[in-house]
């Protein structure tokens, strides 16, 4: 059959949600619409409608306004304005206007419905929930592995090689020594009846054993490893890798009610392509010099690519970047002792910012502080730990960590200071009560320990928490900066529609799309209490406590993947191309169906942002 | 020349009377459009043909494209396209133009089937053509060969209808600005990629639309203010 009207076909399967359509169904949708001429000026949708229908701009432009005049969206070439045909939809309370001379394609809303019906693929488009959409944008994001590498979903149980090789603690060493051999296994776990007590490796025998004169033929709980990190079988093999990265370990048991099912190695996981760099990147421990870890950071804009390549969601790759960050500063943190000598009072470095959260991607600058015992005396500690915070800041920024433009690093002595100063900090922060302190506190509030005494940081964070709960004013601070960055509205043809008439070529994703959801879901824990820091376990504590319901954390949750998902993505192609990565996306990089899921994300985080803005009455506090 | 004293409609009569049955007579026994009647509220039927040359009498019919509009509505689903069976080769110069090789037009209706339902469907409503001496006129030979009688309909041109606009405002133009494309660039419409008989049929609907939403008002717009002369 000769397709007629093959232009009009052709406009509808370019465009969202015709898109999803069938060939067949596409072949017959032209000769179901009618087609409208509006003038500039002309009140949207016609108010001689009659009929309700579905809105395709296929020319031209529209503005949407609320009761308050203000601009809420904008539609052009491709975009379909379906309230007519959605009976909850909230934009029946807009007002509409064609503002340039736009041709339409008209469907009535009984053909839409049929449509709808017979294609489940492009009913979602229409679905009234916009978690429902959310939900699945982030899925589609993520589900997509580019190429191969399947370690974000292969459980641990599928690396499980043989049967795990086992002893009981009476083995002596060298009888434990043998058996290895024998079986050609670099560990050895030692069960009690089913119960996982110990593991010894090739190094546990090295390090522990001969290199300390132990006679070999003592029980090998002499050398044995008690405190063991082990994963259950169904672990993601991701979560998997993060562990051995963060604590660095190679070897680590599979455990589940029946007791011990295999252990997995990092051999084992490198085998995953994906796994490489995080392999290389996670040996830091072995570095001897700044010098060799800045070699070995140099690796981390690979693992990012290869993350992405392999469908990690913006949680993942944060979690793996983070550890490896953890384990440079770790690393720096030991030489910088090995160099100046052990501290002469206890101490704990904190880490702020995204790497604090957990969510570094590559382009991530340093924020740290150091949290020192009160036994602090300026005079008699103050050099060793100024030497020792310069070394460790010098040593992030050359790692390509660069230095906080706002100094908040260790090395600024305003940040370095004893337990009791900091608790003043906090306290003058929280009872103040004007934005910038707020501004201060938020900064400090998402440090988390990453090397030395962590009781000191904990005890802090657990008073801080405490004390902020109870106070509704520094919350209502904390919010009115938090509502200080609004999402776009949306696009319009290949800009960013930001605000009233206000067009952009790029915008900030990080900016304008995921700062808003970590200032939200800080203010949702504080007023909770939640001690949690990563922004999607805030948001479930917070949903847990009640602090915000479920679906607006659901809602939150899928918005900040999706817009992290996306960015981690952007700089992922960036780095392939050797350019610096940023956090700059140019709607042409998108797709239409990309950004129509971040029109419902901006959507999302704008709704819950214009709640919070109601429970705190932040207006009066500008 | 005495002709054009006479209404349109009472023409219509006059030709109704003479014509033998068939699907011409049956045609033109549906009355006009009165000449008052209001512009939003007529059916109209877009149509484009395209032609083995600018002379009826000459040249064929190669297509028809056709669409119906509702007041200010394109109704889609009447889109039609058919191809005239030819009696002899298209000069290629024109099957370059449309795109329509000797094998392709082989396989079309006759032109008198493709009359024979176009007719009924023309019946009490106005034609849209861009340039409409061209289609009213193979029309009137087609019409006359077939059925042995002349063709009468109330038309909009939507060409005539922009040289009016320019002429009202004393503006001077080229004759490429009153081309069908510069035209609908002037008032936002896309640009079409293929040129068919019904691709241009369209063209020449959303034309009008734009032409129609250009007279500010809700008041009526008499039909009379936009049809060609007759």
């Amino acid at each position: 059959m000769e397709v007629e009207l093959i232009e009009i076909r052709e406009f509808l399967a370019s465009h969202p949600p015709f898109d999803q359509l069938s060939d067949e169904a596409l072949d017959h949708l032209p000769r179901e619409l009618t087609i409208r001429y509006l003038r500039r000026g002309t009140p949207f949708p016609p108010q001689d409608a009659g009929q309700n229908c579905l809105y395709i701009v296929r020319k031209g432009a529209i503005e949407l306004r609320n009761p308050n005049d203000e601009l809420v969206a904008k539609y052009a070439e491709g975009d379909v304005y379906a309230s007519a045909c959605l009976p909850h939809d909230p934009a029946h309370t807009l007002s509409g206007t064609a503002v340039e001379d736009s041709l339409f394609y008209l469907l009535p809303c009984d053909r839409l419905q049929t449509l709808r019906d017979a294609d489940s693929a492009f009913n979602d488009y229409f679905t009234q929930s916009i978690s429902t959409r959310l939900r699945r944008a982030r899925e589609i994001l993520q589900d997509t592995p580019r190429s191969g590498g399947n370690l974000m979903t292969v459980e641990v149980r599928a690396l499980i090689g043989r049967s795990p090789v086992t002893a009981p603690p009476t083995t002596t060493i060298q009888e434990a020594a043998q058996l290895m051999t024998r079986e050609r296994v670099s560990a050895l776990l030692i069960t009690d009846e089913r119960l996982l007590v110990g593991i010894i490796t090739d190094r546990d025998l090295r390090s522990r054993c001969i290199a300390q004169g132990i006679s070999c033929t003592q029980p090998v709980t002499a050398i044995m490893t008690r405190t063991l990190h082990k994963v259950t079988p169904d672990t993601p093999a991701f979560e998997a890798l993060i562990n051995m990265t963060r604590y660095n370990i190679h070897h680590l048991p599979v455990v589940d009610s029946g007791g011990v099912q295999g252990i997995i190695s990092t051999t084992d996981l490198i085998r995953y392509q994906s796994a490489n760099a995080i392999y290389s990147v996670g040996s830091v421990r072995k570095c001897q010099s700044v010098a060799e870890l800045v070699q070995a950071s140099a690796e981390l804009p690979e693992l990012q690519v290869q993350l992405v390549a392999a469908g990690a969601s913006a949680y993942q790759l944060g979690q793996a970047i983070s550890a490896v960050t953890d384990a440079i500063t770790r690393r720096l943190l030991e030489l910088g002792e090995a160099q100046f000598g052990p501290a002469p009072v206890p101490y704990v470095w904190v880490a702020g910012g995204s790497q604090g959260r957990r969510e570094q991607t590559v382009h991530s600058d340093q924020d740290n502080a150091l949290l020192l015992s009160d036994d602090y005396q300026p005079e008699a500690h103050g050099s060793y730990f100024t030497q020792l915070a310069q070394f460790v800041t010098d040593g992030l920024n050359a790692c390509g960590f660069v230095n906080c433009p706002g100094g908040i690093m260790a090395s600024n002595p305003q940040w370095r200071q004893p337990w009791r100063v900091w608790r003043q900090y906090f306290d003058d922060w929280i009872m103040r009560v004007d934005r910038k302190a707020a501004m201060l506190a938020t900064n400090f509030i998402d440090m988390r320990a990453i090397y030395g005494d962590e009781m000191l940081h904990a005890r802090l964070h657990a008073e801080v928490l405490r004390q902020a709960k109870e106070n509704k004013i520094f919350l209502a601070y904390m919010a009115t900066n938090a509502l200080s960055t609004r999402p776009p509205l949306g696009f319009f043809r290949n800009f960013v529609l930001i605000g009233e008439g206000d067009h952009a070529n790029s915008f900030d994703l990080k900016l304008r799309g995921i700062l808003p959801v970590i200032n939200l879901a800080r203010i949702y824990a504080l007023s909770a209490g939640i001690p949690e820091i990563n922004t999607v376990e805030r948001l479930k504590a917070a949903a847990d406590a009640h602090s915000l319901s479920q679906e607006g954390a659901d809602n939150l949750e899928d918005a900040f993947e999706f817009i992290g998902t996306l960015r981690a993505r952007h700089q992922a192609q960036q780095i392939k191309q050797g350019i610096a990565p940023d956090n700059y996306v140019t709607p042409e990089e998108l797709t239409p169906l990309e950004r129509n899921h971040l029109k419902d994300a901006f959507g999302a985080i704008s709704d819950l942002q214009t709640a919070l803005a109601q429970r705190y009455q932040t207006g009066r506090f500008y | 020349m005495l002709e054009r004293l006479f209404s349109l409609d009472y023409r219509r009569r006059r030709l109704a009377a003479k014509v033998p049955a068939g699907p011409l007579r049956d045609y033109l026994e549906t009355p006009f459009v009165a000449r008052k009647a209001d512009c939003r509220q007529l059916e109209y039927v877009a149509l484009d043909l395209e032609t083995t040359g600018l002379d009826p009498k000459k040249d064929a019919i190669i297509s028809f494209g056709w669409v119906l509009l509702r007041g200010n509505r394109i109704d889609l689903a009447s889109a039609s396209h058919r191809l005239v069976r030819q009696h002899g080769a298209i000069p290629e110069a024109s099957a370059v133009i449309h795109q329509i090789t000797d094998d392709a037009a082989a396989a079309g209706a006759d032109l008198a089937t493709v009359m024979a339902e176009l007719l009924p469907l023309l019946a009490g409503k106005v034609l849209i053509a861009h340039h409409a001496r061209i289609e009213l006129g193979f029309l009137n030979t087609a019409c006359e060969q077939l059925y042995g009688g002349g063709f009468l309909i109330p038309t909009v041109d939507t060409q005539r209808i922009a040289q009016q606009w320019f002429e009202r405002r004393n503006r001077s133009y080229r004759p490429g600005e009153l081309r069908l494309g510069n035209l609908r660039n002037r008032y936002n419409l896309p640009r079409y990629r293929a040129h068919d008989a019904l691709v241009d049929a369209l063209a020449a609907a959303e034309l009008f639309l734009a032409q129609l939403a250009e007279r500010e008002g809700n008041h009526p717009l008499p039909l009379k203010d936009l049809m060609l002369r007759p």
